[in-house]
């Protein structure tokens, strides 16, 4: 949705479109196209999470309580922030104020930056812990509830698969930074800011579902 | 490229709050149901605590569907692709909860 932008901000039409809206519109339920997908993807490895713990309680909750659980706390907070960040930088592209949406833009990849920096250090504790039972050279921890294993596979699988698509979403976001730091930007893609504001939010969205369905309700 | 932040009019300075007002109530709605699902994990006040804090969860997402990502203002089309979205989700886990939890 794009209300209230300013003069000189806008959407240079495309030939096959017929107008600048259907142009907006269609761009618009792309990406939602794309995200329906992501969100089944990432909705099955969270169900196998519910099923792992309706079936292996025990191992389940042991598994658990080795996550680092302030640190994913720390996170999620770092996410929203990034978020706020994400939707200012929107506003301010929708009133024209170029200069402030690039700095909204470079804080909210510095943000997304520093999620994978807590993340990182994340995964070296559980290393240090014994917790990736898939590293043969290394005895797992928790070797003797043969289910924790389950659990914490289906942890690093979803939580490696959420930070290739912030790292990669990290990426796009500062190459469409220096795009966007060019004369004219606005007045030709306002609406790339938009659909790009789309997929950060759904990143946000995924870690705020990922963050209680693997943290929290299994303590 | 000016820097409107620099020099604020009262023009900008009501433009400003009237634009990010929206985005900063629902950031802080977004950290004060964390606060309470981190309270909730920490302490784990009693055995089904795990009812609040999904509901929990299914506000937050809420929050950032409907307004962050703005799904209540988009055209009847878009509101249906991710209604659609989230209905065929409602069916893989109520179908596949349904069979876990029957057994």
């Amino acid at each position: 949705m794009s209300e209230g932008l300013a003069d000189g901000v806008g959407v240079a039409r495309a030939g096959h479109f017929e107008t600048v809206g259907q142009q907006r519109a269609a761009a618009t339920l792309g990406i939602w196209a794309w995200l329906i997908t992501e969100l089944l993807l990432f909705s099955a490895l969270f169900l196998v999470a519910l099923i792992t713990r309706i079936l292996h309680p025990e191992a389940t909750v042991a598994a658990a309580k080795h996550l680092k659980f302030w640190i994913g706390a720390t996170n999620t907070v770092v996410l929203i922030c990034s978020s706020l960040t994400m939707s200012m930088a929107i506003e301010f592209s929708r009133i024209g104020w170029q200069r402030a949406m690039v700095r909204a833009m470079l804080a909210t990849a510095a943000l997304g930056g520093l999620f994978l920096v807590l993340k990182g250090y994340e995964y070296y504790a559980d290393w240090a812990e014994h917790m990736m039972p898939f590293l043969s050279s290394r005895p797992f921890a928790l070797a003797e509830t043969p289910p924790a294993r389950l659990f914490v596979n289906l942890y690093y699988v979803a939580t490696l698969l959420h930070a290739v698509h912030l790292f990669t979403g990290i990426a796009l976001l500062l190459g469409m930074t220096w795009l966007a730091a060019k004369a004219g930007f606005l007045s030709r893609h306002q609406n790339w800011i938009e659909v790009y504001g789309l997929y950060w939010h759904f990143i946000d969205l995924v870690w705020i579902l990922a963050f209680p369905i693997l943290y929290v309700v299994n303590r | 490229m000016r820097n409107p932040l620099a020099t604020l009019s009262a023009d900008d300075r009501a433009l400003l709050r009237r634009r990010l007002r929206t985005p900063v109530l629902t950031f802080l709605a977004l950290l004060a149901l964390l606060a309470v699902n981190v309270t909730l994990g920490a302490t784990l006040p009693f055995a089904q605590v795990w009812i609040v804090e999904l509901l929990v969860v299914a506000v937050m997402v809420s929050l950032i569907l409907l307004v962050s990502m703005e799904v209540i203002h988009e055209p009847p089309l878009v509101r249906l692709f991710s209604g659609l979205g989230f209905f065929w989700v409602a069916i893989m886990v109520g179908m596949t909860l349904t069979d876990y939890l029957a057994r």
